[in-house]
């Protein structure tokens, strides 16, 4: 029996391999993007856990705007704890569900290679919505706003506002940056210092602490505490006899964090820069304590992932105004860059008139 | 009339012998009978796409390390400890991998051994704990949960660390493309037709052992119908698997995980260190008394789970492409959701290898069902929760009622008017007990 058993086996496994080696071959043509797809088709919208206020309307956007394009809108969060693995897993759920485009928030741009390359291959589109996926070859799109351009406004709304508060230089300021883990810190950093690097090499500027390089003004988690402390320190080292006129802070958050450092010191609030629009940074902009945000509406860049969806759809292709500088480490990913809103107390009740929660805090 | 009524029992018995006999494969065929439940509601909700190819493959892909970690778990359990730490050791191991082979340029395969070998390191430190300074493992592991999470962070700084192709094979690899085009991967299909042939000669096997031993066999109509039932599913299952999307068929970590599930339900249920190991979870003292060396047990055992973890964190990282911050983040509780759904007990001393790996499948296809449905993780996590409470619930409320099962709960009227025509036979039968403690020679 077992004799027998084993013959069997391994005459199939000989058979298999002598009657030629003519292996499985394509059938289904890979290329169905460039020929468009039903109306009705499943569009897949994966986005990291709830756990910030922009996501969440992210996909309360997508949902919506899919519904009313006519598509069958699959819009999915990563659970909070394990958001890597479920977003794993959700965007394979996607691509057996037959969706055409998966538009992806990434939670960690770094792993998703091995999924969004099994999206390719079964034909789907893939766009890389505010977050950039790395090592891969499989992203077609990526959209988003230009974060260096954000960089640049802050460095700019600094010079500003320091003019506005006194005529003449020299300025004594400070610089904060963001997480060191995060690939958008240093981008924000960049965009802002290739404003100031020239005003503080002819002397108009002065970081008085002489912290520049961002190792020295990294604000790891982007947690508030750590900008306060780091500000708290800052004063007490360098500011006990000088004034202090301006800082710049790469978002809202830390900027809060800042003024809320300089007030317990019982000093004079010095222009600072923010970033995201966040209500409390509205209102102490309208209150005359925060200088300037940046308004990234989160509105204009679903709109914009639709739109690239809708072009899509008709077999055409999407327009891009960046070709050269998203390097995911295999390929140049195709881009296109929205530009951000530089919003101080002056232009605030028009650039939030759209914004149901910011445009009553404007009045 | 009253022959008629015992022939109709005794073939109700032998139907019930398909799943083997003895109380613990009725128990296991009580979650198996869940898991069959469960994949036919999401098949229908599903139209039909959860047991579609692409599903299948990357049900396998997604859930493989999961399971593997449920091997290991379940014989820490038995054990009568716990294991917190397996997320954490993941990550370090698959971190110190990924910057091996960046910054050290480690070839792929060197760099598996170095992350078994890292594994082994870690599991021996904390069974050298819990074993031999007799913290308990509840506390040793929490404390590696903390202290490898931490060496995860800081070997990679907190970033991602990608991993080169070749590496990738283990968690995102498939059976290559060989021999004629058949429409199919060849290699997925030799291989099922390898485990028909396996599944025929073991039950052939197991009848003869029992007649020569002298114990009457089924009849030979129940062996041939669990013989047909079992190769269908399994020729089904490999048609799927080789009939998915060009260059995917079935993933080599589905491998890794079936030669794994095979050795250590071997290891626990025929081997002395595996009695050994329900023996100390059983009743510490009686096995020490009968000669057991408990620490030796306890420290291999809490070593086997590290090993384990190591290989899971390197699947996931070769899947993922690369090692990040945020890898293994509360696998530890999938791990144990799953050995508890498939009937371990919390004192210890009693589990199954292949019983937990049902109980993890259980928890896998719910999850992926959940979402090829569109809903939400918030409500796959609250769903998932009351899945485990209620399925661990069952059991425990049917053993305090002197029940099996569901399904001992349906059969118990026969069985009890059967007892008389059929004595307890102390003779070898095909199915194992999965418990040291003695089994009761009452019907359940």
């Amino acid at each position: 029996m077992r004799k027998i058993l084993a013959t069997t086996a391994i005459a199939a496994v000989a058979l298999m391999a002598l009657s030629g080696c003519s292996t499985r071959t394509e059938t289904a043509g890979g290329d169905g993007a460039a020929a468009g797809f039903a109306e009705d088709s499943v569009i897949g919208v994966a986005l990291p856990s709830k756990t910030s206020e922009n996501w969440v309307l992210a996909g309360g956007l997508f949902e919506d705007g899919l519904k009313e394009a006519g598509y069958k809108g699959d819009v999915q969060y990563a659970g909070a704890s394990t958001t890597v693995k479920d977003q794993q897993d959700q965007i394979s759920a996607m691509v057996t569900n037959g969706a055409k485009v998966i538009i992806i928030g990434a939670a960690d741009g770094g792993q998703l290679a091995t999924q969004v390359q099994s999206a390719r291959d079964a034909g789907a589109i893939v766009i890389a919505y505010d977050r950039l996926i790395l090592n891969t070859e499989a992203v077609d799109y990526y959209v988003a706003y230009d974060n260096f351009k954000v960089g640049e406004l802050q460095g700019q709304a600094l010079l500003d506002g320091l003019a506005a508060k006194k005529a003449e230089g020299p300025y004594n300021i400070e610089l904060f940056s963001g997480s060191s883990d995060d690939a958008n810190a240093p981008v924000f950093f960049g965009g802002a210092m290739s404003v100031l690097q020239p005003k503080i090499d002819d002397g108009t500027l002065v970081v008085a602490s002489d912290q520049t390089d961002i190792k020295q003004t990294a604000t790891a988690g982007w947690k508030a505490e750590n900008a306060q402390s780091r500000m708290d320190a800052l004063l007490t080292s360098t500011y006990s006899d000088k004034t202090l006129d301006g800082v710049l802070s790469p978002n809202d958050t830390l900027a809060r964090a800042i003024i809320t450092s300089v007030k317990a010191a019982g000093k004079d609030i010095p222009v600072v820069t923010g970033q995201d629009s966040e209500v409390e940074s509205v209102k102490s902009i309208m209150a005359g304590e925060q200088y300037s945000t940046i308004n990234k509406d989160t509105r204009v860049l679903v709109d914009k992932a639709i739109e690239m969806v809708k072009v899509l759809q008709k077999g055409d292709t999407p327009e891009v105004n960046d070709t050269e500088s998203y390097d995911n480490g295999k390929i140049v990913v195709p881009a296109y860059l929205l530009p951000p809103v530089i919003v101080t107390k002056d232009n605030a009740a028009k650039a939030y008139a759209n914004d149901p929660t910011l445009a009553p805090l404007t009045e | 009339m009253s022959e008629d009524t015992s022939t109709r029992k005794s073939a109700l018995g032998d139907l019930k012998r398909i799943f083997g006999s003895g109380s613990s494969n009725l128990r296991q065929f009580g979650i198996l009978f869940s898991l069959i439940a469960i994949i036919l509601l999401f098949q229908y909700l599903t139209d039909g796409l959860t047991l579609s190819s692409g599903n299948l493959i990357n049900l396998v892909s997604q859930y493989s390390y999961i399971l593997i970690l449920a091997i290991g778990m379940v014989m820490v359990i038995i054990a009568g400890h716990i294991d917190l730490s397996v997320g954490s050791v993941a990550a370090f191991v698959g971190i110190v991998v990924a910057t091996a082979m960046r910054d050290w340029n480690f070839p792929w395969p060197l760099a598996i051994l170095l992350g078994l070998f890292v594994g082994a390191l870690i599991g021996a430190w904390q069974g050298a704990w819990v074993a031999y300074v007799g913290v308990p493992a509840f506390i040793v592991t929490l404390a590696g949960m903390l202290i490898f999470r931490g060496g995860n962070q800081v070997i990679g700084n907190a970033n991602t660390v990608p991993v080169p192709d070749g590496f990738t094979i283990i968690g995102s690899g498939y059976l290559p493309e060989v021999g004629p085009n058949t429409g199919y991967n060849n290699l997925t299909l030799l291989l099922g037709l390898i485990i028909v042939l396996a599944v025929i000669y073991a039950e052939w096997r197991a009848r003869r052992v029992q007649s020569i031993m002298g114990s009457t066999p089924a009849p030979l109509w129940v062996s041939i119908v669990k013989v047909v039932l079992l190769c269908a599913v399994i020729v089904y299952a490999s048609i799927l698997f080789a009939g998915g999307r060009v260059g995917t068929s079935f993933p080599v970590s589905g491998i890794i995980l079936g030669v794994l599930v095979l050795f250590y339900a071997f290891v626990t249920r025929n081997t002395i260190f595996g009695r050994h190991v329900y023996a100390v979870g059983g009743n510490k003292l009686a096995a020490e008394l009968s000669g057991v060396k408990s620490r030796r047990v306890n420290f291999l055992v809490m070593m086997n789970m590290s090993i384990l973890s190591a290989l899971a964190g390197m699947i996931f990282v070769a899947r993922s492409v690369a090692s990040g911050p945020q890898d293994g983040l509360s696998w530890e509780l999938d791990a144990i959701a799953a050995v508890f759904i498939g009937g371990a007990a919390v004192s210890g001393g009693i589990g199954t290898v292949v019983g937990s790996i049902i109980g993890g499948l259980v928890m896998a296809v719910l999850n992926n069902g959940l979402q090829l449905l569109g809903v939400g993780s918030d409500w796959v996590q609250i769903i998932k929760g009351m899945v485990l409470l209620v399925a661990v619930g069952v059991d425990v409320w049917n053993k305090s009622q002197g029940r099996p099962s569901i399904i001992g709960l349906l059969t118990r009227k026969k069985k009890t008017a059967e007892f008389p025509s059929e004595p307890p036979m102390v003779v070898p039968d095909s199915g194992t007990p999965d418990t040291a403690r003695p089994q009761s020679t009452l019907p359940n």
